[in-house]
């Protein structure tokens, strides 16, 4: 079997969500299949800047193809075409300036996935909203496999998604709140499986080396990831100054990962930066809890990572995705409130009386759901199925006309209609 | 300080006993108690807004003006209101000359034929009553002042007597909370002993109550007890590291003394790799 991820970045030190879930389902299905990656020079996910040279490559034994992005993103653009998209009423040829304009705009990705279709037994696109995704999906519609990555924003109220998600011959989900958001929007009825992705666990993790290493006393919470006001980091902070005021023993903040935000000057508030993957373990070992303060999630692979070394998270619960993985684990607390924030960080430190519980029920639901052996046997069955079953029509685009009739409704409000709440199990 | 207590004692409700946990049913409890402590269901976002309200612009007590009253009046007398004019139905044809009156009177209806002076005389009359009630108004206004310039001082008052006592409660709760987590720790970490021997025992001592320790050896106990209340927990060490070792509370006959040492703030278990034995 020939597999092709695509993908709007793709390197070995690339930490975004969705390219570090396409690595490394790239690397563990290339135990099964030959695997190929297409992606563009991209590094920057802002500016889509060429960086990387085109062509050929290997990245941790896994083949790599890149092409250039015709165009840069222009920030200004963009940022009115969005306002346009999701606040005002606006046309079809709207939302496709939109796209061309959010980038990464490879016409030559887009032309080499259609000119090598034979050449694949099936295509893997990862994060729908993003120019590879909807004009690869539509040029290669009978070997087209979704990896949505989609979050609760307002891109999934747009008219265009909707039928790239009906039309793509699978959608490999990362939770139950994304596919019944994504159902809900699009109609669709065709196959797809929530899946996720797993991580590389150490199996010894040294919290002793951490606390040795940073100097790090005090029993503490930890943040993995960057700290930016799209994370909820500002929330974070000013939640945890309070808390820091009314609870003097309490837990100190560490923070892992770059910074796009100022952080405030606390004695109990400590940025690390970024670290290594095994110094993130110890860290997580040596946390009593992780703290996901993300609004926006599709799947929290840092908070599969803390379940899966024992600890239990305090969510965000305003997440649909974060809140839902909490309750079907058993093995993270949520807040929407100070309150809420403070009395659930009292009962999950490591000397309370649900850490340790909580700890364990995250171990057993991340070995039962996120554990390579489960999610590669889910990709395999899903490529067995697809072989077997007919492929689904292509939707034609609206005419020239109906694509410049401004009748669609802003996307936001589209969005904002979709049923919320975490699902059940 | 008593919400302190309360919130201590019902952070205790929720200590889990088994191994099987229901996360909606702990979020449930979360919230039932924070609706309990603030009387109000209110929103976060309600919260927000009533915090944002700019109250401490003027109850801060370095801002606040003492002679606001008076500047007040100061005011109000450099640019007096206007004074009023009585206007009534006659008003218009009013002169001290009688011959002219007369003339007025007799001619009044030929005027009326150009004009309607009724109503000019109806909008002047309303406006003396309303220049009339703005005058009461402005009096009235003055009370209010007043009376909201010794509010606010009274505010400024309290808001610095409010303040006090946030740091005194600030204070003791951190002790409760300190309290609360080492009763925590040694809960898990204590196993109480009845022995029948103490209870027979008729004895003075605290100490002598450990079985198995003949009284000569009691001295030296205590004095090993002492030694240990005074030191805390290792630096560097968390509860995690803690929880995670054996302790020597464990295997000893100390149990009960450690157990009636529980109200001494400096007192923490320790791993048994740095405990004298």
């Amino acid at each position: 079997m020939k597999l092709a991820i695509v993908v709007q970045r793709y390197a070995a030190d690339i930490a975004g969500g969705a390219e570090l879930h396409a690595r490394y389902i790239a690397e563990r299905l290339a135990r099964h299949a030959s695997v190929e990656v297409l992606t563009t020079c991209a590094r920057d996910y802002i500016t889509w800047k060429n960086e990387l040279p085109p062509g050929e490559d290997t990245v941790n034994r896994i083949r790599v193809r890149r092409f250039p992005v015709s165009t840069p993103r222009n920030p200004n653009t963009f940022g009115a075409l969005s306002r346009t998209v999701f606040e005002q009423p606006h046309s079809v040829a709207d939302e496709l300036r939109w796209l061309d304009s959010e980038g990464p705009t490879s016409p030559d990705l887009i032309q080499h996935i259609r000119h090598q279709a034979d050449a694949f037994d099936f295509f893997l696109f990862f994060s729908y909203r993003y120019y590879h995704a909807w004009h690869g999906c539509r040029a290669v519609p009978s070997k087209a496999i979704l990896v949505p990555t989609a979050e609760r924003d307002p891109a999934l109220g747009l008219s265009i998604v909707a039928p790239i998600f009906r039309m793509a011959r699978a959608l490999m989900y990362n939770s139950h709140e994304e596919r019944a958001i994504i159902e809900h929007i699009s109609q669709r009825q065709g196959p797809g499986v929530i899946v996720g992705v797993g991580s590389e666990i150490p199996e010894h993790p040294q919290p002793a080396r951490f606390r040795r290493n940073h100097q790090v006393r005090r029993p503490f919470a930890l943040y993995i990831g960057r700290i930016d006001e799209n994370k909820g980091c500002p929330e974070m902070f000013a939640h945890f100054q309070r808390y820091a005021a009314e609870r003097p023993h309490g837990l100190d903040l560490l923070l892992i990962g770059s910074s796009v935000l100022p952080i405030p000057k606390h004695p109990r508030i400590r940025h690390l930066g970024f670290l290594s993957d095994e110094d993130k373990f110890d860290g997580l070992a040596a946390a009593d809890l992780l703290i996901m303060p993300s609004q926006y999630e599709s799947l929290s692979m840092v908070a599969l990572e803390a379940w899966a070394l024992g600890k239990p998270v305090l969510a965000n619960g305003r997440c649909d995705v974060l809140k839902g993985q909490c309750i079907r684990s058993n093995a993270g607390l949520y807040y929407e409130s100070f309150e809420e924030f403070v009395n659930a960080l009292f009962l999950l430190e490591a000397s309370g009386p649900l850490g340790g519980i909580l700890g364990r029920n995250g171990r057993e639901f991340f070995r039962r759901h996120y554990s390579w052996s489960v999610i590669e046997q889910k990709y395999l069955d899903m490529f067995r199925r697809l072989s077997t079953e007919p492929a689904p029509a292509v939707e034609p685009l609206p005419g020239f006309f109906a694509r410049r009739s401004r009748v669609l409704p802003p996307a936001a409000a589209v969005v904002a209609a979709a049923p919320s709440g975490a699902e059940p199990a | 300080m008593a919400d302190s207590w309360r919130e201590s004692s019902l952070m205790s409700d929720i200590n889990v006993r088994s191994e099987s946990v229901d996360v909606e049913q702990i979020m449930r409890q979360i919230r039932a108690r924070i609706r309990e402590k603030r009387g109000a269901d209110y929103t976060e976002a309600e919260l927000q807004q009533l915090a944002t309200v700019k109250l401490e612009k003027f109850l801060d007590p370095r801002g606040l003006r003492s002679d606001m009253v008076q500047q007040f009046r100061q005011k109000h007398e450099a640019s007096p209101p206007p004074p009023n004019y009585e206007f009534e139905e006659n008003t218009l044809f009013e002169t001290h000359r009688g011959l002219l009156r007369a003339f007025r009177k007799l001619f009044r209806p030929l005027l009326k034929l150009f004009l309607n002076p009724d109503r000019i005389t109806t909008a002047l009359h309303l406006q003396s009553r309303i220049n009339a009630q703005a005058e009461e108004r402005w009096q009235r206004e003055m009370l209010s002042y007043e009376l909201l310039h010794n509010m606010t001082l009274e505010v400024t008052r309290l808001g610095i007597e409010v303040h006090n006592m946030k740091m005194r409660v600030e204070s003791l709760s951190s002790r409760v909370d300190f309290d609360e987590r080492r009763a925590k720790a040694l809960e898990g970490v204590v196993q109480y002993r009845t022995p029948p021997v103490a209870r027979q025992a008729p004895v003075a001592s605290d100490t002598a109550d450990a079985p198995g320790v003949a009284p000569s050896e009691t001295d030296a106990t205590g004095e090993r007890r002492r030694r240990r209340r005074r030191r805390r927990r290792r630096p560097g060490g968390t509860m995690a590291d803690a929880q995670g070792q054996n302790w020597t509370e464990q295997q000893g006959g100390d149990s009960a003394g450690d157990a009636d040492d529980s109200g001494d703030a400096g007192d923490e278990p320790e791993p048994q790799g740095s405990t004298e034995s």
